[in-house]
Parts: C-alpha cells; structure tokens; sequence
C-alpha cells in the first residue's frame, strides 16, 4: 500500500466532511455552503490539501456585470426618460422645457435625450411633445429595465443594451476568480490515503478516543522556548539566613535587640570612652525626636560602668550622654545587653541585624549595613577558644582564615580575620577579641567571654562576585528573580 | 585608621629587615602596610592604640623587638637642661609639659616624619588638638632660658610660623587656615586673651594654634624643645612621653629635663612615667589558652619591649615602658604575649560540638512566611530602612516615623514607619515589568509608640496591574494565614494608604491587631509616581510570632 499522506487536524476534518457529505466538485462558495465550514478557512485548507496530492483546484478568470449606485437608483425611480413620458403623459402630451427642469433636475438633459434617441419625442422652440402614444413609448423602455434588473441579480446581461447601460454608468465590468474544488477519485476513499497528524493531544481526543487516530507532529526540540523566570526569595536574605543556620549548627542561640539603642549599650558598656571618635557626630546616627530615654531602670549598671570609665580614661564620665538614643551602630551593642542580663555560663549567643553609619550611599558604603555578632563564654573559655572557633566559622563558609593583631577599645587581645578572596585580595572578614575585664565588670560577670562581629554585606559581595554593595539592595524585580542560584 | 607615610629605606635601615619581613612583622603588629609603585615609600596603617609606632623610631624599637632582635627597654639618659618654666592660671587650657631632646640630628627626611608624627598625634590622641596640642622647636633658638606659659590679649604681636612679618594673634585667627580651625579651642571670648607660651618676653608659641617662626625646627637643627599643652594632665604627660621617648631612640640623643613652676602639677618634666604591672602567668595561660612558664612570658614580655624586674611565684614584674600608654592593666599584656606568640600558632583546630543552637521563633516565622509567598507567585526585594521624608510624607505616616538627626543624605534621613512605604518604591521603580507585579518584602520597621521609639518585624506584599481588585491580595495573604493555621477577623477599617471602604485590619483572635489591607489610595500612588493600582498587606511578623503555633 502506497504510504499515507500526513494531514493535520485541520485538514482532517474538512477530508472527513467531503467523504461524508460525498462533495465531489463545485465552487468554493457551495463546498463551503455543503460542508458547513467558513469559505476563508476552507480556501486555505484546500490549498495545502492540493500541495498534498488530495484534490484539484481549479482557478477560473471570471467576468461579472455588477450594478452601479446609480443603476439601483434607476430600478427604484425609474429610467429619466421613462419619468419624462409619464410627465407628459400627464400634461396632455406637451410641456414647456422649463417646467420639466423643476421636476426632473439634474436628470433633465438626459431624459431629454434619451428620449429624443428613441424618436418618443421632439423638442421645438422650448416646448417638449410627445410623439407616440404613453404606453407604447413605456413598452419601449421595458425590455432595457429588465437586463438591468437581471445584471443586478445574476451579474450577467443577457441582450442587447450592455453598451448603452455601460456608457450610462449603470453597471460596470468586474473581473474575479473563481475556485474550483473537485476531489480527486472517490470521495469516501480520501480517508483511506492518509494519515492525520496532531499538534496538541486535547482533552477532547483523550475523551473520545479519537486519539487512536492521531500521529503526533515532531516539534523542533531544540530551538529555545520563551524565557521565564521563577518567583524568587531575594539572595541578600538567603544568605543572611545560611549564616543563621551555621550559628545554629555551632551550638549558638539567635538574640536581638533593639535598631533604636541608647549610648549605654552601643558604647559605654563595651568601655569606648565618651570622647572616642566613633562617638563624633560624622561617625553615627542619632535620632531627632525624643533624644534621650530614662536610665532609670539601669541604675546598677550605670554606676558600674561609670567606675570602671573613670578609673580607665580617666575623665568625668556623663551619664547624659549614655542616656542618648542613636541607631545602633555596632551589634555588639545586643551582645553588651546579653551581658548586662548576666547569663550563667556557659553562654553561646549571635544576633543578625542591621547596623547604621554616616555615610553616604556609594559603590562601598551604605549608611545602613547588617552585622552577625556572636559572644562565647565560661570559666574555662581562652583566646584560643575564641581563635578555633572563628577558624571553624570560616571553615564552614569554606573560607581559610589568616589572623592580625587589632585593636578595638572593648577586647584584649584583640583580632581581625582576614580571608583570601578568588580574586587574590584579602578581605577582613571581622573583628573579634576577649572582652576586657573592665567590661566584664561593667556587666558584672565573673567569667572570660569572647567575642566577633561580622560585616555581612562586603562577605556577601564576595560570595556572589558582586562589585558594587548597591547591587545587593537591587530593587530590579527581573535581576532578583534572574539572579544566580547558589546551592549550598 | 591613622595611615602613615615612610621611607622605606629609611625603615629597612632602621629595622635591618628586607621589605617582605618588614611587612610580615607589621602585620602582626597590628598594621597594614602597602609600599607606593614607584618602591620608595611604604604606606603603614597604625591602630590608634600605638601613637609610639607614629614614627620610625617607635615602628623599629617594637619590629626589633619582635623578630628577637633586641629585648626590653632601658631609660635614656636625661640631664638637667637648665630651662625654667613657669605656668599661670590659663583657664581654658591649664596644662603644659615641656621637654629638651638634645642631639636629634634634623635633616629634610627626619623633618618629614617629624612633622606626620606631629599631625598624627595631633589627631588620635590630640582628638584634633582640643585635648592635646604640641610644638617643636629648636634649642639653639630659644631667646631665653626662661619660660612663661600664661594667657595674653589677641593684640599680643609675634612672627608666626611660615609668615615673612609680625602680626596680631588677632589677625592671624582671621587670615590663618589654622586659626580658623583650632582658634575656638582656647580663644577666651569674654576676656579677649589666648594662651601663649613667652621665652623670655618673645612668643614662641601660642597652642593650640601655631608657633612662632623664632624657634623654626630646620634641616641642621639639632636639638628640640618641646612643648605639650592641654586640657588633661594625664593625655599632655603621656604624650610628652611618647614623644621624648620616641626622639631619644635617635643615634647619640639624650634627654634635657625642664623645671616647673607655678601652677604646674609637676615639678619637671618629662616625666618618663613607668607603670609596674604584675603577670600572673597562670592566669594569663588561661585567658589565652596557651601553656606559659615563668620564664617563657618574661622573654616574650622582653619581646615586646617591656622591662622585666623579676620573676617569681609564677608571677612576672612587668615595667611598662612610658611610651606605652595603651597598657591599662595586665590583660593588655596577655594580648602583647600573644603577639609576640603569634595568633597563628595560638589556634589549635576546634574539638568540642556543642547543642542547643537556635534561631529565634520570629525570624523562623519570617522564613515560613518568605517560603509561602514564594509559592504564591511574589518575589522578594531587599531594601533599607533608611527612606526619604517625601515617601513618608505621601504615605501619610509622619506623625508616626522616627528621623535622624545628622543624616548625610536626605533620601535616607527618616527611619520607615511602615514596611509598605519602602515596598511601594519597589512598585513605583518595577511597574513598568511584566504585569502584574507581585512583590513582597520582610524588615524592619521604626515608630514611635507613645512618644517612644520601637523597631518592628514586619512583613508586606502588594500586587500591581492594569487593573486590580482587593481579592488579589487578600486571597494569598489570607492562603499563607490559613496554612499558618492563624485565625484571624478582617475588620472594616481607615488607613493612611488604603481607599476609603476598601480598607481591613486585621484582627487576631485574641484581639490582637495583625495587620491591615486595601487598595492604596489614588492620592498617594500619584504622590509615588505610580501609574498602576496597586492593592498591598503589612503584617506584623512579631505578632504573627505570637500567634502561630509550634505544634
């Protein structure tokens, strides 16, 4: 058996109606009026059938006379000349040219002259007569009425008088193309020669089974579909919330404290002196409104650290100024705020959250950043504690650590973490230290606590290869949802 | 940090170190240090708690030190120099110490790094001169033996520093870059007077602000004086200290004290003030974890340049040298031991694990909540606290929002009140995207409560499109609460942001309030620049912490 012809749904179905209805050939207008299918989507199935070998189509030049506007005025009112008889006729067979032009207007001339053409009338000296009787001169014009009246309906003009109707601009000449449809052999074989091809499996063929009937079209797999891009959790805080998850793995317990904190807290526990730079006014932000909150409920711990300030900077020290509302700038102020709680050893605390700095929004600063601060304490705790454990921190970021002596007013020793970026580059990664003993007084805690805080947006810049912190803050909804997914 | 500028070779002569070892002993005393492309300076970062390594003399005692090169710390000779100072009443700057360095040797490379040293000072330890002011000058020049710190009128006439001609104090306030920045700091307005420092009846100084050109320090000068002023006894002694100190390190330099009288605390000075602290060894073994013998921290102590009295009881007597003015107590000399250790070969490798870690319930919540409207179709943006008075102003939220009070840029001057305002800008910068925009963002929040400031874990989502009704965005806030397993009433409501009539607030079952929902308001979508209607949720993560379940 010769291989079958593949035709598509479409296709298919108009096959199906021609063997059904056993269309063998016609016009496309009548297969269309047959078949119940639009004339537009038939015309272009017939086509791609023809390409396939399935039918002929056949295209015939046509000539066609179609009536003009003004010859479908002519059918409803009358030729002019036959209006001019009757007007006539009416007048007793004569009437004056002048009186014809108020009824007839426009059309007087060729009324006038038509009728002369056909010797119904005569004109002489301004006075129009009749010259054959009404009725014969209306018999007269009959015949041209009823080709007009045919062309309108058949497009033919079938007699004498297309010339005239032509040049009177009655009808008109249209060209058209007319198809012709026929099927090649016997309608109910077409089934038989071919084989449909669907595009999409429908619920329809799945409930009707028609399915079984369907060879599948082959896409082309390998061209790109449209691209979307998924709803996404913006990678800032998933980073944020993997630190969280390695503090806890760590054995550390997640605090917080408040973003509006008061000097006490933010400096003078963690034993800054009241005249240290950090404390200047192009270093931190306060807030307008209120100024300063009531010390009140910490009268122990600010007469403790008043001594141990005086004692060390030796200075006055003004608890007015611990007093002072400023957006927390180190997290190391919620740390102080678990000491000044004086938690029974031993103590293993973080906290994660934002810090603020004055300074301007730039490729490497915002006046607001996040920080991890993490403290460790007992009896038994050490320097070397504190070192193994920022290395295994770092361990777990998979970063390799290299330690630098620092200082910091609040710890001894001190020490900053440095890593090596893939670009060669060193980043300090944090400072870390022993509380000094005199914070430890200020507290009231009688056992060694470590201490580190991490900048965590310059770490987050290294991690996704980001130049510019900006970028991390990026409100572009396509460049969060595009971004780089990292499994961790 | 202060950063400081050298010779390298003048550092490599006076360490006797190859620049990489010079680098690496820098580094582990604290100190960045970056050397220029053309190779002839190197760049050195100094914390501010060593202004004794603000001078080449002081970098090269501690690297010396370090590397074993040389061990503890000896009194330079000081002499008798024959000056006489006598101070008066200055009320606005009572202190003065004063010293002779002879034998310094100045050339154009040491004047260099005299004055950074100088500056330097000026601006840790000085806090920019108004605790500590300092002047250098030369011996040879003195007028006269006989000194007199004492306040005189702004008409008082002398030849300041770098000027061809006399003038008024007066004048050189107003023509004077240095007048205009350190003049405030002792000008007595009510009196018309300033302190000046007088050798016999001559100016030589009028600190904080300059000195005169009499006593020019020059290349060929070869011995100073000094002068310290200041408003703390213990800061213009100590950095006297550092000073004579650093300057006695110079090859053949020794120390000329100045006698005082009058209103001085002290009767001469410097003072070369040693401190004696005492190291428990045992102690210090345990606040570093590392295991120290007697004798052991004595020689690492030796290191660090500190004398050491004796030994004995597994305690160690430690002299604290006088330029070492960071050393508050025993535990600074636990950190210099461990220094002169090496962190490196203090961190062993971590052996304990321990139980117990947690993330807070709230944060565990916000991640439950990021996790649904994820699901939801709703993308998350990231963004500052910190936003614009204009945002806030169109949000209608003023009364409630917290601002700053020495802001550096305006559009970060106020502390949002509400999670929505900020998100709404992330709507205003997207709403020409894909439509319809469904974001959502979790932070905090910062308003006053009863005239008192409170942050605030909050969360907001907001759909934006041609068109948008309430449903879609009470339909997945309400999908996450219900998965959530919180019930909550949706209550008739006014709001500064939402339409009247199209405004809920949340309730939860204890009563509660959750949160609030509608569709904002035309008035403030124009404000924002938002060409979209917008529907939009903020709910409180704190309280949602408290009313969803662990169970």
């Amino acid at each position: 058996m010769a291989e079958k012809v593949p035709v598509s749904e479409g296709e298919y179905r108009v096959l199906k109606l021609i063997a059904e209805r056993r269309f063998v050939r016609g016009s496309i207008e009548e297969a269309s009026r047959i078949l119940g299918v639009d004339k537009s989507t038939l015309a272009s199935i017939v086509y791609l059938l023809r390409d396939k070998g399935l039918v002929d189509v056949e295209e015939v030049e046509e000539e066609r006379i179609e009536i003009t506007d003004r010859g479908r005025r002519v059918l409803a009112e009358g030729l002019p000349e036959e209006r001019l008889v009757k007007e006539l006729a009416s007048r007793g067979g004569e009437t004056s040219i002048n009186e014809l032009q108020e009824i007839l207007g426009g059309e007087t001339a060729v009324a006038l002259g038509q009728a002369k053409r056909r010797g119904l009338i005569e004109v002489s000296k301004g006075i129009v007569r009749l010259v054959v009787d009404a009725r014969t001169a209306l018999a007269t014009l009959e015949g041209f009425k009823r080709l007009l009246k045919e062309a309108a309906e058949r497009g033919v003009w079938e007699g004498e008088g297309l010339e005239e109707a032509l040049k009177r601009g009655l009808v008109r000449r249209v060209k058209s193309k007319r198809i012709l449809l026929s099927v090649k052999g016997e309608p109910a074989a077409l089934l038989e020669r071919v084989e449909p091809e669907a595009s999409r499996l429908t619920a329809e063929m799945l409930r009707t089974g028609e399915w079984r009937r369907f060879k599948f079209r082959s896409y082309n797999v390998e061209a790109m579909p449209p691209r979307v891009l998924p709803s996404r959790k913006h990678f800032l805080h998933e980073f944020i919330e993997m630190l969280r998850d390695i503090m806890r793995e760590l054995g550390f317990r997640e605090v917080r404290g408040p973003l509006v904190e008061i000097e006490l807290f933010n400096f003078d526990m963690l034993f800054q002196a009241q005249d240290h730079p950090a404390r200047e006014i192009h270093d931190s932000l306060w807030i307008k409104e209120p100024r300063a909150a009531d010390l009140g409920r910490y009268a122990d711990l600010v007469e403790r650290v008043r001594r141990v300030h005086e004692r060390g900077w030796k200075y006055k020290w003004d608890p007015s100024i611990a007093a002072r509302y400023i957006l927390r700038s180190q997290t190391t102020a919620v740390s102080a705020r678990v000491l000044a709680s004086r938690p029974s050893p031993p103590v293993r605390v973080f906290t994660l959250g934002k810090v603020f700095r004055s300074d301007a929004v730039g490729p490497t600063r915002l006046p607001e950043f996040h920080q991890l601060d993490g403290i460790e304490g007992d009896y038994d705790y050490s320097f070397r504690d504190l070192l193994n454990r920022l290395q295994e921190i770092a361990s777990m970021l998979g970063l390799k650590l290299k330690f630098k002596p620092a200082y910091f007013p609040f710890t001894e020793p001190s020490v900053e973490g440095y890593v090596r970026l893939p670009n060669g580059r060193w980043l300090e990664l944090f400072g870390a230290g022993m509380f000094r003993p005199e914070v430890l007084e200020a507290a009231g805690i009688d056992y060694p606590v470590g201490a580190w805080g991490f900048g965590i947006e310059r770490l987050a810049m290294a991690f996704y290869g980001v130049s510019d912190i900006r970028k991390l803050y990026t409100r572009d909804v396509d460049e969060i949802r595009g971004a780089r997914f990292y499994i961790r | 940090m202060p950063v400081l500028r050298f010779r390298l070779s003048r550092l490599r002569a006076l360490t006797g170190l190859g620049v990489e070892e010079l680098e690496e002993a820098l580094f582990r005393l604290k100190c960045e240090t970056e050397v220029t492309e053309d190779g002839e300076f190197i760049e050195v970062e100094v914390n501010p708690d060593r202004p004794d390594m603000f001078i080449g003399e002081g970098i090269a005692r501690a690297v010396r030190g370090l590397i074993g090169a040389e061990k503890g710390w000896e009194r330079p000779k000081v002499v008798d120099s024959g000056l006489r100072l006598l101070v008066e009443e200055v009320p606005r700057r009572p202190f003065i110490a004063a010293a002779v360095v002879y034998n310094v040797n100045v050339d154009e490379e040491f004047l260099e790094e005299l004055i950074q040293f100088q500056e330097k000072l000026h601006e840790s330890i000085g806090r920019r001169r108004a605790k500590v002011a300092i002047g250098f000058h030369d011996l040879d020049k003195l007028p006269s033996r006989e000194l007199t710190y004492r306040v005189s009128h702004l008409d008082t006439v002398f030849k300041p520093l770098d000027y061809p001609r006399e003038m008024k104090f007066s004048e050189l306030l107003l023509i004077d870059d240095r007048g205009a920045a350190y003049g405030k700091l002792a000008v007595d307005e009510e009196r018309g007077s300033h302190p000046f420092l007088f050798s016999g009846d001559i100016v030589i100084a009028a600190p904080p602000v300059i000195n005169s050109d009499v006593t020019r320090v020059e290349p060929g000068t070869r011995s100073l004086f000094i002068d310290v002023t200041g408003t703390s006894p213990e800061a213009v002694a100590q950095t006297l200290d550092i000073i004579v100190t650093a300057l006695a390190e110079r090859p053949g330099a020794y120390v000329g004290r100045v006698s005082l009288e009058g209103r001085a605390p002290w009767q001469s000075t410097p003072l070369l003030a040693e401190k004696l602290v005492e190291v428990d060894v045992g102690r210090a073994s345990k606040w570093l974890g590392i295991k120290l013998g007697a004798a052991e921290a004595a020689e690492l102590l030796e290191r660090m340049r500190f004398r050491v009295e004796g030994v004995e009881d597994g305690t160690v007597k430690v002299v604290v040298p006088p330029f070492r003015a960071d050393v508050m107590g025993e535990v600074d000399l636990y950190e210099d031991m461990a220094i002169a250790v090496g962190y490196d070969n203090i961190v062993s490798g971590f052996k304990g694990k321990y139980h117990g870690g947690d993330i807070l319930w709230e944060h565990k919540v916000a991640r439950a909540f990021r996790e649904l409207a994820v699901g939801l179709g709703f993308t998350e943006v990231a963004q500052l606290i910190l936003t614009s008075p204009e945002a806030v102003e169109a949000s209608g939220m003023k009364e409630l929002a917290v601002e700053v009070l020495n802001p550096v840029q305006r559009e970060y001057s106020v502390l949002r009140p509400s999670i929505l305002v900020t998100l709404l800008q992330a709507a205003a910068y997207n709403q020409y995207r894909r439509k319809p925009l469904k974001i959502f963002e979790v932070g905090h929040v910062v308003y006053l409560e009863e005239g008192e400031p409170r942050d605030e874990l909050r969360a907001g989502m907001l759909v934006l499109d041609e068109e948008v009704s309430l449903e879609e965005i009470q339909a997945p806030l309400y999908s996450i609460m219900e998965v959530l397993g919180v019930k909550f009433r949706a209550l008739k409501a006014e709001h500064p942001l939402f339409m009247e009539g199209r405004t809920a607030r949340l309730v939860t079952s204890g009563g509660e309030v959750l949160g609030w929902l509608g569709e904002v308001k035309p008035e403030v979508l124009e404000a924002l620049g938002i060409e979209y209607p917008v529907a939009a949720a903020e709910v409180s993560l704190e309280v949602l912490s408290r009313w969803s379940s662990r169970t």
